[in-house]
């Protein structure tokens, strides 16, 4: 309290060296000094004293500072500070609602940017399954393509090598024929060639 | 009987040394001694409640209610910048209500002392001077006096308006100090009277009249600082707003 100053502005040691001094000064007024005015007004039923009143001055100079420093000073620090925090969270209250609310948009944001990234990955996958498929399918008639060439190759390979089977045999049965009819054997190249000759002239062909 | 009554009921308030004509020097000292015990202790209780974030104790919770009522008055009256008066104008509230209070239970009060509420009186306007002094300066707090700048002839009115008006400041002490003394005064006068009449019966009637002085206890607690308040007003308002403006309509208010 020593340091503090008091609403006048002046420090504390000198408001009470004044109010000290008012004291005394009072109580010596109060006890040796008489107003004839003042005896008058006490007749009349209103007791003013100076001397009181110079005294209680000092006395209430001293009082007020020290109500001041002993309780409306921390009471109106506690009642400042508590104001004060209320506003820090309200502010602190505000700041993370609008935090909150950009997380929100950021949030939204970033699921529409998933959802959209999703859509093309998934367009995308569409796409290389459609190529997919089209190679697969081109593959796989190519291949049948492939598959159907060679089995006509043998077929046709099969179907001239049973004709040239064939052939001979009738050759032979021919041969074997005509032997049973002439008597003799007439197995000789000449004559194979010949009936050979004959055979392809009377093929039907197909 | 009537003595009797004094004694057995705690409305029995004006008796004492003084009596009508107050403590004596000693008398009042003593008052308020007791004013000054009662008060620190009402304080002491209620500032061991202020180390709650909210306040539990009913005597913190009640100077607390007290002081947003003094910073409403304060700021409503005198501005923004009324804030600063607030620890004065609280002191000045608790002492003069509990030594009114004391009135109550006690043959007499410092309130009950024309000097002491003289003094009372004379702090409030030293400082309400002291701050137009800072305020304006010394010159300019003065020169409020005579009113609006007149020129030739009519500076003879300028200096009967200064006159006049520092009448009025002297007044102001006498008013203020007058009205407290009255009313806290005549209750006890009040109280005695209806104890006489009561007498006979040994009824103390005074008694009845125990509310109407609570009532009386407040009021002139919060007319003395809202008079205060309103001197101050009147002296600081000119920074901020046009002095016949300012100083035209609160002069009206009292």
């Amino acid at each position: 309290m020593a340091n503090q100053k008091s609403s006048s502005g002046l420090p504390f040691p000198v408001i009470l060296v004044i109010g000290i001094a008012m004291m005394a000064g009072g109580f010596y007024v109060s006890k040796n000094v008489h107003i004839e005015f003042l005896t008058k007004l006490a007749e009349q039923g209103i007791s003013l004293d100076p001397g009181k009143t110079i005294s209680a001055i000092g006395v209430l100079l001293i009082l007020f500072p020290v109500i001041r420093s002993f309780y409306i000073g921390p009471l109106g620090d506690a009642i400042s500070g508590r104001t004060a925090e209320l506003e820090r969270t309200f502010t602190e209250a505000e700041s993370l609602r609008s935090e909150m609310t950009q997380m929100r948009s950021d949030y939204e944001r970033r699921l529409v940017e998933t959802e959209s990234a999703a859509r093309e990955q998934i367009q995308s996958e569409i796409r290389k399954a459609q190529e997919l498929r089209g190679q697969l399918e081109a593959d796989a008639r190519s291949r049948a393509d492939e598959y159907l060439h060679k089995a006509q190759a043998d077929i046709e390979n099969e179907k001239n090598r049973v004709i040239t089977d064939l052939r001979l045999h009738v050759v032979d049965l021919t041969l074997g024929a005509t032997e049973k009819i002439l008597g003799e054997n007439v197995d000789s190249d000449r004559n194979r060639k010949l009936i050979a000759e004959f055979i392809d002239k009377v093929e039907v062909p197909g | 009987m009537g003595e009797v009554l004094t004694a057995g009921t705690l409305l029995g308030a004006a008796g004492g040394e003084g009596g009508a004509h107050g403590a004596s020097y000693e008398g009042l000292f003593v008052y308020l001694g007791i004013v000054v015990v009662i008060l620190f202790l009402f304080l002491n209780s209620a500032k061991q409640g202020l180390n709650n974030r909210v306040f539990k104790k009913w005597t913190t919770q009640w100077t607390e209610q007290l002081y947003l009522f003094i910073e409403n008055m304060t700021v409503g009256i005198i501005g923004g910048h009324g804030r600063k008066y607030i620890p004065l104008i609280m002191a000045l509230w608790m002492i003069i209500f509990v030594s009114n209070i004391v009135s109550l239970f006690f043959p007499t009060a410092p309130t009950a002392d024309l000097s002491f509420n003289l003094a009372l009186a004379l702090i409030s306007i030293g400082y309400v001077q002291w701050e137009g002094m800072k305020a304006n300066g010394v010159a300019g707090h003065f020169s409020h006096f005579a009113g609006p700048k007149l020129g030739g002839g009519l500076v003879l009115i300028s200096l009967m308006i200064f006159v006049i008006e520092l009448i009025s400041e002297v007044m102001k002490n006498v008013s203020l100090s007058l009205r407290l003394f009255g009313n806290i005064e005549g209750g006890h006068q009040a109280v005695v009277a209806m104890n006489e009449l009561g007498a006979g019966v040994y009824i103390p009637i005074g008694f009845f009249l125990l509310p109407v002085k609570l009532l009386t206890c407040v009021v002139q607690a919060l007319i003395f600082t809202l008079l205060t308040c309103v001197y101050i007003s009147l002296v600081t308002h000119h920074e901020e707003e046009g002095h016949e403006h300012g100083h035209g309509e609160l002069a009206g208010a009292h």
